[in-house]
C-alpha cells in the first residue's frame, strides 16, 4: 500500500528567551521536572550531579558594590544544529541513542539506546545533559504525578531537555484528527514557555514567519541563522554549534557573557560560516 | 557401543549445533537485553483519558489560577490557569510544585494520638472519632473550670470561612485568643486605619503607574501577589517604567529594577519622610488628598536637615532630591513597601512615610493609584451568643495584650507567645490550637517559641504535613490538602481590586484526612449546648456555599470572582504625627559590629508551607551547600573578619548563634550581611530538614512602639570563622 | 621402558585389533550418533521446549465475546476503541464506558454475571492483559495510522473482531511483554502482518508504503522521537 506522502516544509523548533523580562524565578525548572518525570535526590547541592534539564544561570557583572548587576539566565538543551544536523552530542553517540531531525530540528534523546558512556555529555558545550549516576527514587506515593507521556529513565542513561517533543506527539495526533497536517503554534509549547510569568520565554518555529519566535529573533539563514535582533544572542555562537535558542538582552555586559570574548573582541562579533 | 569421551563430545558439538541453529540463544541474548532495560523498580505511568480541572492555588496570599492535568483522575501536573484575572496563566515554582505537596511523604495521613515524650516523633494512629473526642473532652474539661481563656489558637489567615469558622469557634468556647501568625497585612491594615479613618487595606495599581519607588518590596521576589508582580516587572522593562528598589542588598527585585538604591537598613522610613519634604519643600506637589497638611508639612520641614538624612540613609543628598523630582513629575508615581514577600510587619513609622508619598501625589484610590479598600464583609453571620461560661471567660484580656493598653492598636501579637508563657502573660495557657501556621519556626526567637511550648499542656495541630509545631503536639487532626477541599480563598495581597477565588477537590482525598471547616463543626456539634448553637450549618460545603451566596455560581463556573465597583474607606488621609518613634535593631554595635537583615526568595517558602523537593533541587549552592547555609557579605566586609568565600564561620546574635558558611557577593552593602528565610527545618522529610539555618531562630521580636506589632528587620550580628 | 613399549605396543595392538575387526564403521557411527541425539535433542528443547518454558498464560479476568458484541453496535470497532476529541485513542474500554449497557445483565452468560458482580457493582475497573501493549518506550499514534495513514484494525491487530471468546493472554517470562509483540512463532517468522509487532516490523511496512521520511541525520530515515518517548 503506497501512500502520498504529504512533505511539509522543514520547520526548526527554538526559543527567544528575554533576559529583560526573566527575574529567575525559577518556574520554568520546576515546570519542566514536573512534565518530564525528572528525579529528584536528598542533596541536590552538587550541582554537577543534580539533574535540571533547564537550568537558570545567574551572571554577574563583576563590578564591586554598588555597581554590581546580576542577571538571570535560563539555559535549556540549545538543540545545536550545527551544519546541517552536527550537534556535538549527536556526531559523538555510538549508540545513536541521540538523534537530530531534520524536519523539526529537535535533538531527540532515546533513553533505550542509550549505555551511558557520557561522550555526549563531555561533547556538550553546554552542560545541557545529565546522567542519572543513581536510579530515581520517587517516595511512596509520589509516582502518581508522574507523566504517562514521558519516559521514566533508569540509572545509566544520559538525558536531557527535549523541548517536549512529547507535546509535539499529542499535538499532532490531534492534528490528525482535525485533518490537518502541522501543528499549530499554541498547539504546541513547552511546559517551560507556558510556566513563565513574565513571558521571557517564547517558543515557536524559528523557520514560520507567523511564529512569534520568528518575528523576535528574525534569524539569517545567509549569516550561520545569526539573529538580526540587536538584542540578540546565542551562547557561544563562534562555537558554531548553530544553535536555537536565542537570548535577548539590553544590557551589553550580558551579551558579552554570551561567549568567552578577549578584551579587545567586539561583542557579536562572529566568524564568518565556513563550510 | 561404548560411551566414551568422543561421543560425549560429539553429543555436546551436536547440542550446540542444534542450539545455534535453534531461536533459544539468540531469543534469550534479546530478551535479557529486554530485561536489562526493565527493572521493576523503574516506574511506569499507567495512560488514560486527559481532563483538565481548574481551581486556585492557596499555598500563598497570591490566589493564582491553576489548571490540573489529570489523567484518568489522577493528578499529574499543575499549570497556570490562562485568562485568569491574577496571574494569566503564569505560575511560580511553589504553585508548580503542589502535587509533591499533595503526594508526599510528609503528608500526615491519619489523626494521630503522641505516645512517648513531646518530640520524640512516637505516634498512634486513632479514629476521627476518638480524636474529637479528645478535643471535646479537654475543652469541656477546662471549660467547666471557668477556664475557657486558657485555650489559644494560632491560625495563618484571618480571612476566609475556615478562618472565621476558627475563630467563631473560639468565641463560642469563650476563648479571646485567637491569634493570626505575623504578617505585614496587619500593618498595613493599621496604617489604612489611622490614614483613611477606616478599616481597610490597600491595594496598588500597579499595572498603570508609570514611576515606582518600592522600599525593599519583593517585587520579583514574593511581595504581594507574586505571579502578578512578575507579570508587572515585565511590563515596567517593556514600558521603560523607572522603578527604585530601595534596600540593602541586590535582590532579584533590585536587578529587576531600573535602579537599585543601596540603604543603611532600617531606615527607609526617614527616607521616605525626606523625599516627601523635599517634594513639599520645592512646591512639587499639591497634597490635595491631605486634610491639615499646612500643619503637617510645617513640622515636617522644621526638622528636615537633607544632610542629616543623606547621613542617616546612606543615600546621598542629590539622589533624595531627584527622587523627590521623578516622583513628583510623574503622573501616577506609586511607592510600595513592605520587606520581602511582606511576611513581617514594618513599623508604623514606616508604612505611614511610604503611604504618606502616594496621598502627597494625589495618586489615590485611581487608575495607577493607591486603593483604601474596604474590609470585604462577605462573611456576614449572625453574631455568636456565647454561653454563661464563655461569657464569663472573654471578659479576659488577651492572653498576648492585643486590643488593650499599650497594644489598643494591634490585632493579634503571636509574636509575644513566648514571653507569655514565661512568665509574662496574664494567665497561662492549658491549650494551644494551630491551623495553617506553623508557630515554632516561623515565629521570631523561634528556639524560645518551641521551648515555651512544653509550658502548655495541650497542643492541637490540624497540619497537613508534619512541620515543627506538628512534631511538638500532642494531637494531630490533618486538614486535607488544597487540592482535597472546597474553600474560599479571598485575595488582597496589593491587587487594586478584591477577588475570591474557589479552591475545589480535584482528587479525593489521598489519606485519612478531614477538612477543618468539618472538624471545626464537628467539634462544636459535639462540644453541644450554646457552642454548637452558634454554628447552624450541616456541612461545610453548605456554609461555604451559603457564605458565598450570589457569587457562588459564578464561582463555580469561573472559579474567581473579581469586585468591579471597589468600596473605598475615603478619598483623603490624615498623615501621623512627624516624629513617630521607628525601630532599631537589637544588639550593641560594640559586641555585634554587623547588621544581618534576612531576605526573602521565591524558591525557598517561609511561612506554613516548606518547600517542596522540587523547589529546594533549585537552590544555589552560594545558598546551601550540603547541610550548611550561606550568609551573603560583602568581600571588603568578610576580609576586614578575616573570612574569604566558602569559610565556615559562627554567626551570632543577641539571640542565638549558628554554623553558617560565608558567601562573599559584591551585591550587598558593607557592614551588611543577610541570610534567606525559610530554611533550618528540624521536620519534614529528608529533602528539606536539616538544610541551613533558621534566621528565625537568631532574630527576635522588636515591639514596634506605635502598635506592638514585631517589626524587626533585622538585628546586630557578628561573624567570626569556625 | 621395555615394559611401557610393550604396553604401547599392546594398546596399539589392541587398536589394530579393532580395527581389524572392522568395528571402524561402529566408531564413527557412535559419534555421529550422539551428534545426531544431541543436535535433535538441543532442536527440540530450542524450538518446542523452550517457547512452553518462556512463555507463561494467564487467563483474561473473565470470557469476553467480540463478535456478539460487534453485531449489537452501529460503528464496528469504533464503537469501543474510539478517538478521543484530544486525539489521543482510548485503547481498551474502561468501566464506564460498559456500564452504558451493562448495568444490569444482559444476558445469561457466566462471563456477564462475574462482570457484573465483582465488577460494575464493586465498581472495579476490569484488569484486562492487552495483548498488543508495547513497552514504555513506544510512542504509537492511532491518530497517525488510522486518520492519516486510513489503515484498518485489522492490518495490526487480526481478527480478534471475529472471536467469540478471549483467547489466553501469553507472555514472555523474561521481558514480560505479550507474546503477540515478538510473534506466536518463537523464530519471528510470520504469516499475517499481525504476527508480530516490533520495531522492524513497523519498519518493514513503512517502507512498503514509501513512507520513510529522511530526517534523521544519524540514520536517514525517521527521526527516533515520532515512535519513541
Amino acid at each position: 500500500m503506497k501512500h502520498e506522502q504529504q512533505h511539509n516544509p522543514p520547520m526548526k523548533y527554538g526559543m527567544a528567551i528575554d533576559l529583560d523580562k526573566c527575574t529567575g524565578c525559577g518556574a520554568c525548572m520546576v515546570a519542566c521536572m514536573a512534565e518530564n518525570n525528572v528525579p529528584f535526590k536528598e542533596d541536590e547541592s552538587n550541582k554537577l550531579d543534580s539533574i535540571t534539564w533547564i537550568r537558570v544561570y545567574k551572571l554577574t557583572n563583576d563590578k564591586p558594590y554598588p555597581d554590581t548587576d546580576i542577571c538571570y539566565l535560563p539555559r535549556p538543551c540549545q538543540h545545536c544544529e550545527g551544519h546541517g544536523g552536527h550537534s556535538p552530542c549527536v556526531s559523538v553517540c555510538p549508540a545513536t541513542a541521540t538523534d537530530y531531525s531534520r524536519e523539526t530540528g529537535i535533538v531527540s534523546q532515546i533513553y533505550t539506546r542509550c549505555f551511558g558512556c557520557r561522550y555526549c555529555m563531555a561533547a556538550c558545550p553546554y552542560h545541557a545533559r545529565y546522567f542519572n549516576w543513581w536510579d530515581p527514587v520517587w517516595p511512596d506515593g509520589m509516582e502518581k504525578y508522574l507523566n504517562p507521556d514521558v519516559s521514566p529513565r533508569m540509572r545509566g542513561v544520559v538525558e536531557k531537555c527535549s523541548f517536549c517533543f512529547h507535546r509535539y506527539q499529542q499535538a499532532k495526533d490531534e492534528a490528525y484528527l482535525n485533518g490537518e497536517r502541522r501543528v499549530s503554534e499554541a498547539a504546541y509549547q513547552t511546559a517551560c514557555t507556558q510556566a513563565c510569568p513574565t513571558g521571557a520565554i517564547v517558543f515557536g518555529d524559528l523557520n514560520n514567519p507567523d511564529h512569534r519566535v520568528h518575528q523576535i529573533v528574525q534569524p539569517d539563514p545567509k549569516n550561520g541563522n545569526k539573529s538580526r535582533n540587536p538584542r540578540a544572542f546565542r551562547l557561544l555562537e563562534r562555537l558554531g554549534t548553530n544553535t536555537k535558542v536565542y537570548y535577548l538582552s539590553s544590557r551589553e555586559w550580558v551579551r558579552r557573557k554570551g561567549d568567552n570574548y578577549l578584551e579587545h573582541e567586539k561583542t557579536g562579533q562572529v566568524a564568518k560560516a565556513h563550510h | 557401543m561404548k560411551v566414551d569421551r568422543r561421543s560425549f563430545l560429539s553429543f555436546v558439538i551436536g547440542g550446540a549445533a542444534g542450539t545455534a541453529l535453534s531461536p533459544l540463544p539468540w531469543k534469550l541474548m534479546d530478551d535479557s537485553s529486554i530485561w536489562s532495560q526493565m527493572w521493576p523498580w523503574t516506574p511506569v505511568p499507567p495512560d488514560g483519558e486527559v481532563v483538565y480541572e481548574a481551581s486556585t492555588c492557596s499555598l500563598c496570599p497570591g490566589g493564582c489560577g491553576i489548571s490540573v492535568r489529570k489523567i484518568d483522575n489522577r493528578a499529574v501536573k499543575i499549570e497556570g490557569q490562562k485568562g485568569h484575572p491574577i496571574n494569566d496563566g503564569g505560575m511560580c515554582m511553589l504553585g508548580l510544585s503542589g502535587l509533591q505537596l499533595l503526594y508526599g511523604p510528609t503528608r500526615i495521613k491519619s489523626p494521630m494520638k503522641r505516645i512517648g515524650e513531646r518530640g520524640e516523633g512516637k505516634w498512634q494512629k486513632i479514629s476521627w472519632e476518638e480524636a474529637i473526642g479528645l478535643v471535646t473532652k479537654k475543652l469541656t474539661d477546662i471549660r467547666d473550670k471557668g477556664e475557657a481563656h486558657t485555650v489559644a489558637a494560632i491560625s495563618g489567615s484571618d480571612k476566609g470561612t475556615v478562618p472565621a469558622l476558627f475563630k467563631r469557634f473560639m468565641t463560642a468556647v469563650g476563648s479571646p485568643n485567637f491569634m493570626c501568625t505575623p504578617s505585614r497585612q496587619f500593618a498595613d491594615q493599621l496604617a489604612v486605619n489611622k490614614l483613611f479613618g477606616g478599616a481597610g487595606y490597600t491595594g496598588f495599581d500597579l499595572e498603570n503607574a508609570d514611576y515606582i519607588l518600592s522600599f525593599g518590596s519583593g517585587i520579583a521576589d514574593g511581595w504581594g501577589a507574586p505571579v502578578r508582580m512578575f507579570k508587572v516587572c515585565s511590563h515596567w522593562k517593556e514600558k521603560n517604567i523607572p522603578v527604585v528598589q530601595i534596600e540593602p542588598r541586590l535582590s532579584n527585585s533590585a536587578a529587576k529594577a531600573s535602579r537599585w538604591l543601596p540603604i543603611n537598613p532600617g531606615t527607609e522610613a526617614d527616607l521616605a519622610l525626606g523625599i516627601a519634604a523635599v517634594m513639599l519643600s520645592k512646591n512639587w506637589v499639591e497634597g490635595d488628598s491631605v486634610s491639615g497638611l499646612r500643619k503637617w508639612k510645617k513640622d515636617l520641614l522644621a526638622q528636615f536637615d537633607l544632610q542629616q538624612v543623606a547621613q542617616i540613609t546612606g543615600v546621598d543628598a542629590d539622589t533624595i532630591v531627584e527622587l523627590a523630582k521623578g516622583f513628583a513629575k510623574a503622573n501616577r508615581p506609586l511607592a510600595i513597601c513592605g520587606r520581602g514577600k511582606g511576611q513581617k510587619a514594618e513599623s508604623l513609622r514606616e508604612t505611614m512615610a511610604v503611604y504618606a508619598l502616594n496621598a502627597l501625589a494625589d495618586n489615590l484610590n485611581q487608575t495607577g493609584g493607591m486603593w483604601a479598600i474596604s474590609e470585604s464583609d462577605y462573611i456576614d453571620w449572625p453574631d455568636v451568643r456565647p454561653d454563661k461560661l464563655a461569657s464569663e471567660s472573654l471578659r479576659q484580656p488577651r492572653f498576648d495584650g492585643a486590643g488593650s493598653g499599650q497594644y489598643a492598636e494591634a490585632r493579634y501579637l503571636a509574636s509575644r507567645l513566648a514571653q507569655g508563657l514565661e512568665g509574662d502573660g496574664p494567665y497561662p495557657l492549658q491549650m494551644l490550637m494551630v491551623a495553617d501556621a506553623n508557630p515554632c519556626h516561623e515565629l521570631p526567637d523561634a528556639k524560645k517559641v518551641q521551648a515555651a511550648l512544653a509550658k502548655i499542656g495541650f497542643i492541637v495541630s490540624f497540619s497537613s504535613f508534619q512541620d515543627e509545631t506538628a512534631a511538638m503536639a500532642d494531637l494531630l487532626l490533618p486538614n486535607h490538602v488544597y487540592l482535597e477541599r472546597y474553600e474560599d480563598v479571598p485575595v488582597g495581597a496589593g491587587l487594586p481590586q478584591p477577588a475570591i477565588g474557589l479552591t475545589k477537590p480535584i482528587v479525593s482525598p489521598q489519606f485519612n484526612t478531614r477538612h477543618l471547616g468539618e472538624t471545626l463543626l464537628a467539634l462544636a456539634k459535639t462540644m453541644g449546648g450554646g457552642i454548637a448553637e452558634a454554628f447552624v450549618w450541616d456541612d461545610y460545603e453548605s456554609c461555604l456555599q451559603e457564605t458565598l451566596a450570589d457569587k457562588w455560581d459564578t464561582l463555580m463556573e469561573d472559579g474567581v470572582w473579581v469586585e468591579s465597583d471597589v468600596d473605598t474607606v475615603s478619598n483623603s488621609v490624615k498623615l501621623a504625627a512627624v516624629n513617630q518613634p521607628g525601630v532599631n535593631a537589637e544588639g550593641d554595635p560594640s559586641s555585634f559590629p554587623l547588621l544581618l537583615v534576612p531576605y526573602d526568595s521565591i524558591r525557598i517558602s517561609s511561612g506554613y508551607i516548606g518547600d517542596a523537593p522540587f523547589m529546594i533541587k533549585t537552590v544555589a549552592d552560594t545558598v546551601i551547600k550540603g547541610k550548611d547555609g550561606f550568609v551573603e557579605i560583602n568581600p571588603q566586609t568578610a576580609s576586614a573578619a578575616g573570612l574569604s568565600d566558602g569559610d565556615l564561620a559562627t554567626l551570632t546574635t543577641p539571640r542565638g548563634a549558628a554554623a553558617v558558611r560565608v558567601h562573599c557577593f559584591e551585591g550587598i552593602k558593607p557592614g551588611v550581611i543577610a541570610m534567606v528565610q525559610g530554611l533550618g527545618h528540624t521536620a519534614y522529610d529528608g529533602f528539606l530538614a536539616g538544610k541551613g539555618v533558621n534566621i528565625n531562630e537568631l532574630i527576635g521580636p522588636v515591639e514596634d512602639p506605635s502598635s506592638g506589632y514585631d517589626a524587626a528587620w533585622g538585628i546586630r550580628a557578628k561573624l567570626a570563622k569556625a | 621402558m621395555s615394559t611401557l613399549d610393550e604396553k604401547a605396543t599392546e594398546v596399539m595392538d589392541d587398536d589394530a585389533a579393532h580395527k581389524k575387526n572392522g568395528n571402524d564403521s561402529g566408531a564413527s557411527g557412535t559419534i555421529i550418533l550422539f551428534f545426531i541425539i544431541g543436535f535433535a535433542a538441543s532442536m527440540v528443547v530450542g524450538w518446542v521446549v523452550f517457547p512452553k518454558l518462556l512463555y507463561s498464560q494467564k487467563e483474561q479476568p473473565f470470557n469476553f465475546n467480540h463478535a456478539l458484541h460487534v453485531e449489537e453496535v452501529s460503528d464496528g470497532c469504533e464503537s469501543c476503541h474510539f478517538f478521543r476529541d484530544d486525539g489521543s485513542f482510548s485503547g481498551i474500554p474502561k468501566l464506564a464506558q460498559c456500564t452504558e449497557c451493562h448495568e444490569e445483565t444482559m444476558g445469561e452468560s457466566e462471563a456477564e454475571a462475574v462482570f457484573v458482580e465483582q465488577y460494575v457493582w464493586k465498581e472495579r475497573e476490569v484488569p484486562w492483559l492487552s495483548y498488543s501493549r508495547q513497552p514504555d518506550c513506544v510512542f504509537f499514534s492511532h491518530a497517525a495510522h488510522i486518520k492519516g495513514a486510513e489503515m484498518d484494525c485489522v492490518t495490526c491487530h487480526g481478527h480478534i473482531g471475529e472471536s467469540e471468546s478471549a483467547r489466553p493472554y501469553e507472555y514472555n517470562r523474561i521481558t514480560g511483554y505479550s507474546r503477540d509483540i515478538w510473534g506466536k512463532n518463537i523464530a519471528g517468522f510470520k504469516k499475517n502482518s499481525w504476527d508480530r509487532m516490533k520495531m522492524d516490523d513497523c519498519a518493514q511496512c513503512h517502507k512498503e508504503a514509501g513512507l520513510i521520511h529522511m530526517s534523521s541525520v544519524q540514520t536517514n530515515r525517521d527521526a527516533c522521537f515520532v515512535c519513541h518517548k
